[in-house]
């Protein structure tokens, strides 16, 4: 299957990530391999201890995997590459606590050494599209937790990546607080043509929001299944939710979880690296 | 205003309770070394004037500075240096338990050997004393910094000294701030002490000097003079660390509400 967008932005081929020390040794990833084109919206559901947060880390120069490899553009990724920003699932403990929000979104810009005025105006730009202008003077903990999610992902656009990683962003907000960063992302999504890879557990999420959705097995990790989500680009969270073919996408990929859980990919890696999948008829 | 006024009451209330409990106590007193309270205001006027204060407490205030200035800055940077590296740690952290556990006032003899009994010596012996608490607490600090901001700070190419700025240090500073309170405490006894050895001014010199001469109010003042210092100074501090760590106190107070 081709997709019209562009061409292998992220490439992962054959990562493994072996934790190792104190005498335990945990295979958190065992071998994954994808591809994300740019200007996609991908999102990557698994089960809770899948791997999915090794993987991310992994993608975004963190974590050296044990085997395989992360291609950027076609560059091996070796550490953080200046091209992609990184929300992580604990937005609490992201932001820096002795920052302003302000103060906050601009320490990276100050960091890739751009002017006074150019980070000035890139900080109120990225607050404005989180809905966030009037916060800059606040500090993180006097926000809510959705304020706080927003405030890293304006951190993360006023960067200006190439590739946005965000880890389970919105497992800790309120289900109302959810609907609307998710719509939130998917319109930044479109306006602003970045790649993302989305990660989430939680299948509907992955749907509503994804072009594509890769499913994960439970661990030792490989990719269980990958679905194009055919729904419209203008999706709602009133419409696009009770749809059929939404709700036709989330059985399929609710079953494959299942049968990731119940199959044994232990004893057959290989079969389950599929790739593209077709979607159920 | 009027909280304000409120907060003002309670922290004077215990003091003026003590100083009567101690006027009343004394006031009928003959002992010598037990003057009146009444007689000890009365000396003080005659005692502190504005010439004793510049011959005295601002020699001993410039020394405890300059020691506490230096055990800071040899403090801080490191604990800092300590804290980053696993390996430097372990190397240092034996030889680091030995050092704190010598009582810094058994130093002065010793410092007095190669420092002579001037301000060099007097300082050091602060210096020495004042740095194991500002150093260990950075080194914790320093250490307990969170995984996530760590990694944060790393994707986003926060490295080097703006990380150390502005990650490593923010976030140490609350540990690090611990450690100077208790340093202000030792430094002050041990400016006190280094001047009872060897000094030709100082408030810990002027005290001695006055129970050699049998001046007992004038010891008393002089004892007056080293409390009501403590205690500006600890304000001093306290204001100091209020501004510095405001955002400490306001981060823990809504955790604290959110509970
Ligand atoms: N630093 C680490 N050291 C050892 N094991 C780890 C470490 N981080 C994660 N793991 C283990 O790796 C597995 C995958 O973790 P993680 O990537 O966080 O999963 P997910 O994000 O999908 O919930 C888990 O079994 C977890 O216990
Ligand atoms: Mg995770």
């Amino acid at each position: 299957m081709t997709f019209v967008k562009g061409q292998g932005m992220l490439d992962v081929r054959g990562l493994k990530k072996v934790y190792e020390g104190s005498g335990r040794r945990v295979e958190a990833v065992r071998d994954l391999t994808f591809t994300v084109d740019a200007g996609e919206l991908v999102c990557l559901v698994g089960p809770s201890g899948c791997g999915k947060t090794t993987l991310l880390k992994c993608m975004g120069g963190l974590l050296t995997p044990t085997a395989g490899e992360v291609l950027l553009q076609g560059e091996r990724v070796t550490g953080p590459p200046p091209g992609m920003a990184f929300v992580f699932q604990e937005y609490g403990r992201s932001l820096f606590p002795w920052m302003r929000v302000g103060e906050n979104v601009e320490l990276p810009l100050k960091q890739k050494g751009l002017s006074r005025s150019r980070r000035r105006e890139l900080v109120a730009d990225a607050l404005r599209s989180v809905g966030l202008a009037d916060a800059a003077g606040a500090y993180p903990w006097q926000l809510s937790g959705g304020m706080q999610q927003r405030v890293a992902i304006a951190r993360a656009l006023a960067y200006e990546p190439q590739v946005l990683l965000m880890d389970e962003p919105f497992a800790a907000v309120d289900a109302q607080t959810r609907a609307d960063l998710e719509d939130l992302v998917r319109g930044l999504w479109r306006e602003r043509g970045i790649t993302i890879l989305f990660v989430t557990h939680d299948i509907d999420e992955a749907v509503y929001l994804g072009e594509r959705v890769v499913v994960l097995s439970a661990s030792p990790t490989v990719v269980q299944e990958q679905l194009k989500v055919d729904l419209p680009d203008d999706r709602d969270q009133l419409h696009t939710r009770v749809a059929p073919r939404f709700a036709e996408l989330r059985t399929h990929v609710y079953e494959q979880i299942q049968a990731a859980k119940r199959g044994t990919p232990r004893d057959a890696p290989e079969d389950a690296v599929k790739t593209d999948a077709p979607p159920p008829a | 205003m009027r909280r304000f006024l409120l907060r003002l009451v309670f922290v004077l209330t215990l003091p003026a309770i003590l100083l009567a409990v101690w006027w009343a106590a004394s006031d009928s007193s003959t002992d010598v070394y037990w003057p009146p309270l009444r007689t000890i205001l009365k000396t003080f006027p005659d005692v502190w004037t504005v010439e004793r204060l510049r011959t005295d407490a601002v020699p001993s205030i410039l020394r405890l500075s300059a020691g506490y200035a230096t055990a800071a800055l040899v403090g801080v940077a490191l604990g800092t240096v300590i804290g980053s590296y696993r390996r430097v740690r372990a190397v240092c952290e034996p030889v680091l338990e030995f050092l704190r556990a010598v009582p810094p006032p058994v130093l002065v003899p010793v410092i007095m050997l190669f420092a002579g009994i001037g301000h060099t010596m007097k300082i050091l012996v602060i210096a020495i004393g004042c740095v194991w608490p500002i150093l260990l607490n950075t080194v914790e600090g320093v250490r307990a910094v969170d995984s996530v901001m760590a990694e944060t700070a790393r994707s986003y190419g926060v490295t080097g000294l703006a990380r150390l700025r502005h990650v490593v240090l923010p976030s140490a500073s609350p540990q690090i701030f611990a450690g100077l309170r208790q340093a202000l405490s030792i430094g002050i006894i041990l400016m006190v002490i280094s001047e009872m050895f060897a000094a030709s001014n100082g408030l810990g010199f002027t005290v001695v000097q006055f129970q050699r001469g049998f001046a007992i109010p004038d010891m008393w003042t002089g004892i007056l003079v080293l409390g009501l210092l403590g205690f500006l100074l600890s304000v001093v501090f306290q204001l100091v660390e209020r501004r510095v760590l405001g955002w400490y106190h306001g981060l823990r107070a809504t955790t604290r509400r959110s509970r």
